[in-house]
């Protein structure tokens, strides 16, 4: 045989040999060999090793493996003496073990339901087939000062992707926001009568079912929203509205529109939880045009497309030649139209492929409207959760190394009778891990029975995926890891002992070398003094939010949805609404200032500058004469619209914001235009119509009648009764239509939901934190007082005081939660003003924060300690002594 | 007592090791099964079926010779017991008869291109 001949592979051999019944070797390392080389001859190397495994691992049956008593019998007796000691330790000191295993727990459970949290969040999009070729096109603006990203594109985008660039498989717009019928809707197939409210509209083409796969349960896959007017729904809504049947080729009606009814062209699969598109209503865009020449136009930006890229295109080089469509379409229109922005957008505009599986996570900066996660929460949460679990472990360590006293005896006639130190260390992590055992048990019961709590935090549905092959394993894993974490540090520290100084009865080691106890307990509370600052800070900010003066009135505003489908007779609404007492006001409007109502940005210029001036971009809101009023809005200047004046319909209002952008001294009269020429005829005081995260933009008025949201202004103590009056009047007029309102200022605080979650869930955690530290420190505390117990008695004896006692049991807790405190401060004060920095307006972090904290984190320790002292301190000094 | 019914594939193996004579060992018992049933298994299965069909009487075994390439090691020849035969023709028959008490087989006149 040659030297360098390949050869089985050899851990695949030393394993056989493990377990492989002695009088079998020869003939099955005969066998294997051969068979080994003889796969050789017909395959690659890799493949002939591969095999060889495989043949290793069927060799592992009953009739082939050695019977393992008979090896090591001595190992397996110790471990199983190992057992029964970390056994009777468990229940010889129940209190210790209580809190060892409590804290592991509760770090486990912690632990468990973050790490369900951040894969929930991480496996986002991550489902399709083509994930690693589908990309949404985004604009990019950076001119070094600006960096702007937004997902909205020109309607002719598609058409120029698909054409110029052979890169591009296919390209597929949607628009997911509020806008026409996108957004939502009321809703009925032609054959029923009753209107329903839906939400969860959205235009698209047919190249986008396409792109993202989406499966369809009914209907040609390539062709259901080919069709003008075709529509898809999702599963669950064909089943609402044509249960039991096929219900492609059904008519459907928006809005009571009956001269623009839908054929549904196919039903989707309802959108898995975690995907960043989530809609039930699929309008077609197929020969869609929302007013003349839009589709041909490159003014105006509506559409996000997404694409699909052909196998092996680098999307960086993709994202270079994209810079066509600026130069010979964005730009282009821009000098022909004379637009002074075309210069900069030459110069500083771009694109970015966003690959589909990094939108829920990383769209933090890109205006979208689709729900976003945070990458950055994701992994704060986490690493709270590993801070938690940290905790645990000191404890653990803690508890281990103050008791050692109790088990200096037990190592050191160990030693005597022949262990060595090797077996030591193995007897005490077989204690750790048969601990972390319990703890994993336990912890997963915790993270099973509070899920549902958790769920209701963190806004997810996750549940505990017992099903999934990994589970089992990833539990026995974790509490290999955490009884080796926790154990290793106390195991090499016990069987160091020495055995004649331990049975020879000397003072122990262990109630004296208490820097890196101390060290840890420091350690324990300043991360729970830092989640108390964070879970008060953002709570202060939550409170700031839901009080901020807004330049508006939100109190006792109902928003009746819905009321375009009332057509004509919304005036006669109106009034019939206003007759009742305690309405004082109703405007009709499809734009409020809070998220999820319309929006629509315009280019605004001096009259006669279009082609001087760069633009400045406006919200432009059709409002009802009655809109400034029936919200409480200021008017500084000026007048309000009219609804008699005929001239009020080229009539502007203006915030102030808009008036200084716009260079406006003494607005009123002045004109200004955007598609046209518009007069200001008034200045309305600023006011937050976005998320207080962002500052105040500019904005202005226009005079409109219709609207599908009533805003009624109510002065009532008794909502109930008037909501009952208006239900009856909205009855009268759309006995199909279910009323359907809403409160301006629930929808208000509902804009902050994830403020409140992170508010709610860091209180949780810094509980959890403090509770874990507390049970340690109250274990701590415990066993120094047992430690001076006869210090104490002789002390009481010469006639110290409760006080004294009291005094020098706790002053060295108090003294290292001092010290927590001081470090806590600024990880805490650099932390969450990071966190605010996130907020245009914010709440400032005041010095009474901290102090808060520091007297509830004294306090909570205090109160922990004192249970023992006082304890210690009341106990008759005869019974500690008389034993001498 | 002890199981003496033969499975479909100990009926195989053991048919096998009969075809393979002298060279009937592990590996090339589950190579010839390989090669003839076009179904894979490995060397450890086999092995453990001829294990089983020994305790049960059907074949005995013994060390032979080493070749070379399974690096001088020696082999186990099995070889059939007369039990072992035995057991394969009352298999046979039994099955024979089975056909024999279906009419369509019986007849002749369904074929199956035999």
């Amino acid at each position: 045989m040659k030297k360098n001949q390949p050869t089985p592979p050899r851990l695949a051999k030393g394993f056989l040999l493990r377990f492989l019944r002695n009088d079998l070797v020869e003939e099955v390392m005969g066998d294997l060999d051969e068979k080994f080389y003889y796969t050789l001859g017909k395959n690659s190397l890799f493949k002939a090793r591969l095999n060889y495994w495989s043949q290793v691992f069927n060799y592992l049956r009953p009739f082939a493996i050695r019977n393992l008593k008979s090896i090591n019998s001595n190992n397996f007796a110790m471990f199983k003496n190992y057992s029964k000691i970390a056994w009777r330790n468990l229940f010889k000191y129940k209190m210790y073990s209580f809190i060892k295993i409590g804290g592991f727990a509760i770090g486990i459970a912690a632990c468990l339901l973050i790490s369900l949290f951040v894969k929930e969040e991480l496996s986002y999009d991550k489902y399709y087939e083509n994930g690693n070729r589908i990309y949404r096109v985004i604009n990019v603006y950076n001119n070094n000062v600006d960096f702007w990203r937004w997902t909205a594109f020109p309607a002719q985008i598609a058409q120029v992707l698909q054409d110029n660039f052979p890169e591009i498989e296919k390209a597929g717009r949607l628009i997911p926001y509020d806008w026409y019928n996108a957004g939502n809707n009321q809703f009925r197939a032609a054959e029923q009568t009753q209107n329903n409210y839906e939400e969860g509209f959205a235009y698209a083409d047919q190249e986008l079912l396409e792109i993202l796969q989406i499966p369809l349960v009914y209907g040609n896959p390539e062709h259901a929203l080919e069709k003008p007017n075709s529509m898809v729904l999702s599963k669950r809504m064909a089943d609402k509205y044509f249960p039991d049947k096929d219900p492609v080729g059904q008519t459907v009606i928006l809005n009571e529109d009956e001269s623009n009814p839908y054929v549904v062209g196919g039903v989707m699969e309802n959108f898995p939880s975690n995907s960043h598109l989530q809609f039930d209503f699929f309008i077609t865009l197929t020969e869609v045009e929302f007013w003349p020449g839009e589709q041909t136009n490159w003014c105006c930006s509506n559409y996000n497309p997404y694409i699909l890229v052909r196998e092996g295109t680098d999307p960086h080089e993709l994202e270079e030649k994209l810079l066509f469509i600026r130069d010979n379409y964005i730009v282009r229109h821009l000098r022909e139209t004379e637009n002074q922005d075309a210069v900069d957008e030459q110069k500083y505009r771009s694109f970015y492929l966003q690959a589909i599986g990094d939108i829920r996570l990383k769209s933090k900066d890109i205006g979208d409207i689709i729900p976003h996660g945070d990458i950055q929460i994701v992994w704060l949460f986490a690493a709270i959760a590993c801070f938690i679990l940290l905790l645990a472990c000191i404890n653990f360590i803690n508890l281990s190394t103050a008791k050692s006293a109790n088990r200096a005896r037990e190592v050191g006639l160990r030693k005597v009778v022949g262990s060595f130190r090797r077996n030591l260390i193995r007897q005490f992590l077989t204690e750790s891990i048969f601990f972390s055992g319990i703890s994993v048990a336990f912890g997963t019961l915790l993270a099973a029975t509070f899920s549902p709590y958790f769920n209701l935090l963190s806004g997810k549905s996750l549940t505990l995926p017992w099903m999934e092959w990994w589970f089992i394993p990833l539990l026995i894993l974790l509490i290999i890891v955490i009884g080796f974490l926790a154990g290793i540090y106390p195991s090499l520290y016990l069987s160091a002992f020495k055995p004649i100084n331990t049975l020879k009865g000397g003072p122990s080691k262990g109630s004296k070398s208490s820097r890196l106890r101390n060290a840890m307990v420091v350690f324990q509370f300043t991360t729970s003094i830092t989640l108390i600052v964070g879970a008060f800070i953002v709570y202060r900010q939550m409170e700031y939010i839901l009080n901020k003066e807004l330049g508006y009135d939100r109190e006792q505003v109902v928003m009746i949805q819905g009321t375009n489908t009332l057509r004509d007779k919304l005036a006669p609404f109106k009034n019939e609404l206003l007759l009742l007492s305690e309405v004082k006001n109703v405007a009709a409007s499809n734009y409020l200032p809070v998220s999820g109502t319309k929006r629509d940005q315009n280019q605004f210029w001096k009259d006669g500058r279009s082609k001087l001036d760069r633009g400045v971009g406006a919200q432009a809101w059709r409002v009802d004469p009655d809109y400034i009023n029936t919200l409480g809005m200021n008017l500084l200047e000026g007048r309000g619209f009219s609804a008699e004046m005929a001239s009020d319909s080229s009539a502007v209002i203006i915030n102030q914001t808009m008036a200084k952008k716009l260079g406006l001294e003494n607005p009123v009269g002045k004109r200004i235009m955007n598609r046209r020429t518009w007069t200001v005829i008034g200045v309305v005081e600023d006011f937050h119509f976005e998320s207080l995260k962002g500052g105040i933009g500019p904005l202005c008025f226009f005079r409109g009648t219709h609207g599908s949201i009533l805003s009624v202004k109510v002065q009532t103590e008794n909502m109930a009764e008037v909501l009952k009056s208006i239900t009856t009047v909205w009855d009268k007029f759309m006995p199909h239509q279910p009323i359907r309102y809403t409160f301006l200022d629930e929808t208000y605080a509902r804009m902050y939901e994830d403020v409140q979650r992170t508010s709610r869930i860091f209180t949780s955690f810094a509980v959890l934190a403090v509770i874990v530290a507390c049970l340690g420190l109250f274990a701590l505390s415990a066993f120094m007082t047992e430690q001076r117990r006869k210090e104490i008695s002789i002390r009481k004896v010469l006639g110290a005081s409760l006080g004294n006692l009291f005094q020098l049991l706790t002053l060295n807790f108090v003294k290292l939660v001092l010290i927590s405190l001081v470090i806590a401060v600024p990880i805490a004060w650099k932390m969450m003003q990071k966190w605010l920095e996130d907020f245009d307006n914010r709440t400032e972090i005041n010095w009474d924060v901290f102090l808060l904290a520091g007297i509830m984190a004294i306090s909570i320790a205090i109160l922990t300690i004192s249970y023992q002292s006082i304890r210690a301190a009341l106990t008759d000094p005869v019974d500690n002594l008389r034993s001498e | 007592m002890k199981e003496t019914r033969l499975g479909e594939f100990e009926e195989v193996i053991l048919l096998l090791v009969g075809i393979l004579g002298e060279e009937a060992y592990a590996f090339k018992i589950a190579e010839e099964f390989e090669s003839q049933t076009k179904r894979s298994v490995s060397i450890g299965a086999t092995h453990s079926t001829l294990s089983r069909l020994e305790d049960k009487g059907f074949l005995t075994s013994e060390m032979g010779k080493s070749t070379p390439e399974r690096g001088g090691r020696r082999k186990r020849i099995y070889t059939i017991t007369a039990s072992g035969q035995r057991a394969l023709v009352a298999s046979r028959d039994f099955k024979l008869s089975l056909w024999n008490q279906y009419p369509a087989f019986s007849t002749g006149k369904l074929s199956f291109g035999i």
